[in-house]
Order: structure tokens, then C-alpha cells, then sequence
């Protein structure tokens, strides 16, 4: 049977800022930074073999990432799709993860990214593990097999920090862990000819529309606005050592330094 | 706009765009001023099956449709121009020639190395005195019980300065005229196979584009592709599917200059607002739009016509001449908005210019194009 993988993946705002995005391939992509954790769940494939099932929560339209992780080599995709999913925040989002995990069950890992480059919170990997009950590792860059788990390696703060993880468990994978693979034209072929995306809808997970989307969400966005930053520039007068004791006077002085 | 199209193009689309913006449109720059062929790039584009887009997988290609082929073709094209020319060449009029009228000898031996770009193909058919005048080639093969003795001076191969496999054009009957001509494979390394200096070419730069001649190579007799005095009608198709290519790769440049204009157009300010704003150049920027995206309408026209089995050659004219004259509109264009500096190399819109003018010129002029479009709707 081998390993059995889940990784997590999500189809983010690839432009524009609305409060609620119409999701579909043209305005959305796979988070960036889900690709290194697809490549990581592929080398534990290519070394222990088994099955990796991405898993996402989206409308329809977003089962191109999916397709996408289908087509770097995962066997399967399942998308939560459901009206009562939209809206979620990550305590929802995370509920409706670890119950679709719970039903792909039995598994050996479960895989997220260290955050989705749209919402930046960080929080979905985390927060689906305690749920599931599970022990994890958060930012791993490296992750090798084995005996019966896991190797894992995470930077924190200027240390490296060494983990021996038995399965079941959950990751987080830095974005820095590999240089994921690129996506091969055959391997879109055979995405799309022999593999297909299954969709579960809420009656499928087994869960009440409290507990997720927008009715079981904890927190509420209240209002989303760019960013305006107005850049000065400044030439220092003097000599080079006169505008270096500057520099470092204005830098001391802001708490930068 | 191409919510039209499955999603599974809009995912090989999407693939080969991020392959090229990190890995060609870096580079892009460099080996245009430099003509090198950057073999690295070459090399990972192999391994993701861009050599072998429409082989069947059972020959070690990807399997997939014209449809597909000339997507990944406008977007290697889109971020360089030579690349695109080089993948296009390959796949359209140097690997599909071997899968249509080879033998399955000849296609186990051939067709599986350059579907995974392990070997590159290049169609030699150009002569000094034979261009649109195909038919007036001098290069001879004189067969013999064992191999054919091939003499021949074969211009401008796209691709020549680094082809294994190469379809020589050749006259194997100097008495018959048009039906005298034969298609044989010969591979570099054959004894009196010389590749020519490179051209030191105004666009496409990064193909290594050579003469390529041969001095009596003696080549087996099981090299010829289909039967003798085939050769015409073995260039007229794979022509025909070629121009597709070329007709997306000239849509794939004008695409990146209207791009660049776009993006140009918005930032600089003169008179106090971006030059978007005055409608002399918004009026530019909607007739390039809208005359590329008439250019991918019509090649996506002929690679479904294709598919579909269905006569294409009207249609692939049509793209080709319509894809390449809009493209130098479109590329002119661009320099035009970006006014002192599209004509600098410091932006990338003067190396887009150069790039289209080609378009108008190889597989078919426009004019030889106009001809076989008229004569299409004239029935002459």
C-alpha cells in the first residue's frame, strides 16, 4: 500500500482586491506556496511509494489547482465544494479540511504550505492538525524517510532544530524546501485523461453548516484596502563621515539600529 | 480572453508561461545580443515535452492536439522569439513529416529522441537559387544498390547549427521535374555532412540558423522517407502545419509587444497624466489588441480545422499572413509608444521588431501566402 499522503492545497487571488473575488483560473492560481510542499510529498512518493490525494476547498472553478497538483504526479484530487463552504474564515476552512482528511482516512501525513500568498495567515495548517489531532512540525525545509516516520529539519530564529516524527503526523513545508518541478505536458495530459477531481459537497463531509463557511466563521473581514505608501527621498549633506554619523544617528533613533 | 478554451489548455498555457518567465525571459535579452543557443533552457524544455507535442506517448511525446501545440508555441515565442522558431521547426516540419509518411522503422528510430529534445530536427530544403521556388532545388541523390550518394547546399536551416536529424530536400530523378524530388533523412555525423558558419541574422537570434551541405554522404537507402518523387507533396504538408507554428509564433511577438506597450504606455507621464490617458496612443493600443487577438482567433481556427481532420490550408495561409503582417504592425507599434526608448536595446520592444520581420519571409513569403489564398477563393 505504501505511504498515504494528504497535502492541502489552495487556489489564491492571483490579482485584484475585492472583498469577495469571483474565483475562476483567470484570476486565480495555485499558492505559490503549496508547490514546495507537492514536490516534497512527490520525493517521499518516489522513495517509499504509496498514493498523495490533494485536497482543496473551493468553488468548482478552482479545481484547476487540482488538476494542476494532478499534473506534478499526485493520483487524486478532492474538492470541497459546497455554497455553505464560502465565506470561511480558518478556523471553518480548517474544519471542513479535517473532516474531508478524517474521511480520507486512513493516512499517514498531512502536508500544508507555511501560508496562502493571498490571506497570509499562517493559520489553516496549524489549526486543521489540532483538530486531527495530530502532532506537527511547522516550516520544515527538509523532510527525509525514515524507519517508520520522518526526519524533519525546521530553522527557527538562527538554530536548526532536528525532529524525529512518527506517523500519523502533520507538516508545514517552508517555501524554501526545494525547487518544485515543473509541470510537463504529459503530465497535463494524463491529468485531465486518467485522473479525475472528486467533489464533496457538505452532506459528504458529515458536518453542519454552523461549523463552516461564513455561519462558522469565528472572525469576520470588516474591510480590505490596499496599502498606499509614499516613498521620500533624501540626500544627506556633508562629508562621507559627516552623512554616515547621520545615517547612524537617524537609524538609532528610529529603532532601527 | 480565452475563457473559451478547456481548462486543460488554459493549464498548459499557464505551465508553459511560468516555465518561461523564470527560465527564457531572463536570458531572453542576452542571447538575442549574443546568438547562443542556450542549451540548458533547451534541455529542461525537452524534459517537459515541448520537442514532442504531438507525438503519441507511446513514442515518447505528450500526446496532445494542434490546439495545445501552437498555445505552447505563442507563449515560448512571446519570451523569445528564437525558442519559439526552434520548438515550432522541430515539432511542425522535422518530427511530423517522420510520423506521417515514415516507416515504423523509421519513426522507432527517430521520432522517440527528438520527442524528448534529446535530438533536434531541422528541414533543409532552401537553396541559394531555390526559395519560393521549391521546386527549382539543384541538390542531387543518386542511388546506388547500397546507400544514396547525396550532394547537396541547403541556406538558411532553421535549427541547422545544431540538428541531428535532418530532412534533406533532394533530386533523386533530375528528369522529372517536380515529381523528381525525394525527402532523405540524413543525421550529422555522416561522413561529408558539413554545417555551414552561422547566419549572423537581424532576429531570431538565439536559433542557430546555418547553411548545411553535403559532399557526397553516402546515406542507407532506408533513410528516404516515404517512396521517391514524394518530396513535394512531403514539404507541401508538412508546410501546411508549419505555418500554423510560425503564424503563433508571430502572434506569441506581437503579443509581447502589445504587453510591453501596455505597461509602458501607463507609467510614463507626459503633460502631466500617463501617455494611456491621450488618445493617440489608446487609440494605438486598441488596434494592436484587437488585431492580435484577431491573429490568435484565426490560428486557433486553423489548428482546429486540423484536429478535426478537415481541409486546413486556406485557413494555415491565412493565419500565417495575417499573423506575421500584424505582427510587424503590432511590433512598430510598440516602438512608436515607447518613442525614444523602444528604439534602445535597453528595452525589450526593438528586439520584438526585429523578430516579427522574419514572419513575413520563412515558410512561405506573404506573397507566395497571397497566392495560394487567391487562388483558394479564385478556384484558378
Amino acid at each position: 500500500m505504501g505511504i498515504q499522503i494528504i497535502v492541502c492545497i489552495k487556489s489564491i487571488i492571483a490579482n485584484g482586491l475585492n472583498e469577495r473575488v469571483v474565483r475562476s483560473s483567470d484570476s486565480r492560481e495555485l499558492n505559490p506556496y503549496d508547490r514546495p510542499v507537492l514536490e516534497v510529498a512527490l520525493r517521499i512518493r518516489e522513495e517509499l511509494s504509496g498514493t498523495i490525494t490533494a485536497l482543496s476547498m473551493g468553488p468548482e472553478r478552482c479545481a484547476f489547482t487540482l488538476n494542476e497538483a494532478m499534473a506534478m504526479g499526485v493520483d487524486r484530487g478532492v474538492l470541497l465544494c459546497d455554497p455553505a463552504l464560502a465565506g470561511a474564515d480558518t478556523l471553518a476552512t480548517s474544519n471542513a479540511l479535517a473532516a474531508a482528511i478524517k474521511k480520507l482516512a486512513p493516512f499517514d501525513l498531512v502536508l500544508f504550505g507555511t501560508r496562502a500568498a493571498d490571506s497570509d495567515t499562517g493559520q489553516v495548517g496549524p489549526q486543521t492538525a489540532v483538530l486531527l489531532d495530530l502532532p506537527l512540525v511547522t516550516g520544515a525545509h527538509s523532510v527525509e524517510p525514515k524507519d517508520d516516520g520522518l526526519i524533519v529539519e525546521r530553522s527557527a530564529d538562527g538554530f536548526l532544530e532536528c525532529f524525529e516524527v512518527c506517523f500519523p503526523a502533520g507538516l508545514t513545508i517552508h517555501s524554501s524546501a526545494n525547487q518544485p518541478r515543473d509541470v510537463g505536458l504529459l503530465g497535463i495530459q494524463l491529468a485531465f485523461k486518467e485522473r479525475e477531481v472528486k467533489n464533496w459537497n457538505l452532506a459528504d463531509l458529515d458536518l453542519s453548516a454552523d461549523r463552516v463557511g461564513e455561519a462558522g466563521s469565528a472572525t469576520n473581514v470588516l474591510a480590505l484596502s490596499r496599502v498606499e505608501s509614499v516613498r521620500k527621498c533624501e540626500f544627506l549633506s556633508g562629508s562621507a563621515v559627516e552623512q554616515v554619523d547621520e545615517l547612524i544617528n537617524r537609524l538609532s533613533a528610529s529603532g532601527m539600529i | 480572453m480565452d475563457t473559451f478554451l478547456s481548462e486543460k489548455k488554459r493549464t498548459i498555457r499557464r505551465s508553459v508561461r511560468t516555465f518561461c518567465q523564470r527560465e527564457i525571459q531572463p536570458i531572453a535579452k542576452e542571447i538575442d545580443q549574443e546568438a547562443s543557443f542556450p542549451w540548458e533552457v533547451v534541455e529542461k524544455m525537452g524534459k517537459l515535452g515541448y520537442f514532442g507535442i504531438q507525438v503519441p506517448k507511446a513514442l515518447g511525446g505528450a500526446g496532445l492536439d494542434t490546439v495545445d501545440y501552437i498555445i505552447v508555441i505563442e507563449e515560448i515565442s512571446r519570451a523569445c522569439a528564437g525558442l519559439g522558431l526552434c520548438v515550432t521547426v522541430h515539432n511542425s516540419v522535422a518530427v511530423y513529416p517522420l510520423l506521417a509518411f515514415g516507416s515504423e522503422e523509421q519513426k522507432q528510430k527517430w521520432v522517440p529522441p527528438l520527442a524528448k529534445g534529446e535530438k533536434i530536427g531541422a528541414f533543409c530544403l532552401t537553396e541559394p537559387n531555390a526559395g519560393s521556388d521549391a521546386a527549382g532545388i539543384e541538390a542531387s541523390a543518386i542511388r546506388t544498390n547500397s546507400h544514396y550518394v547525396v550532394n547537396a547546399n541547403k541556406v538558411f536551416v532553421t535549427n541547422g547549427g545544431v540538428a541531428d536529424v535532418c530532412l534533406i530536400f533532394t533530386r533523386t530523378d533530375p528528369n522529372a521535374g517536380r515529381k523528381g524530388i525525394s525527402v532523405i533523412v540524413v543525421e550529422r555525423g555522416t561522413p561529408g555532412f558539413v554545417v555551414g558558419d552561422l547566419e549572423d541574422l537581424c532576429g531570431v537570434r538565439a536559433n542557430p540558423v546555418s547553411s548545411i551541405r553535403l559532399y557526397d554522404c553516402q546515406v542507407p537507402l532506408e533513410n528516404l522517407l516515404g517512396k521517391e518523387g514524394m518530396g513535394l507533396r512531403i514539404g507541401l504538408a508538412a508546410l501546411d502545419t508549419g505555418r500554423i507554428g510560425i503564424a503563433a509564433q508571430a502572434v506569441g511577438i506581437a503579443q509581447a509587444a502589445l504587453g510591453e506597450a501596455v505597461r509602458y504606455s501607463k507609467q510614463r507621464y507626459q503633460f502631466g497624466v500617463p501617455i494611456s490617458k491621450h488618445q493617440a496612443i489608446s487609440m494605438m493600443v486598441a488596434d494592436m489588441a484587437t488585431k492580435v487577438d484577431a491573429a490568435r482567433l484565426m490560428v486557433y481556427r486553423a489548428a482546429v480545422l486540423r484536429d478535426q481532420g478537415k481541409s486546413f490550408s486556406q485557413a494555415s495561409a491565412m493565419a500565417k499572413l495575417f499573423a506575421s503582417e500584424i505582427s510587424s504592425e503590432v511590433t512598430d507599434l510598440a516602438v512608436q509608444i515607447h518613442g525614444g526608448y523602444g528604439y534602445s536595446k535597453s528595452y525589450p520592444v526593438e528586439r520584438y521588431y526585429r523578430d516579427a520581420r522574419v514572419t513575413r519571409i520563412y515558410e512561405g513569403t506573404s506573397e507566395i501566402h497571397r497566392m495560394v489564398i487567391a487562388r483558394g477563393v479564385l478556384g484558378d
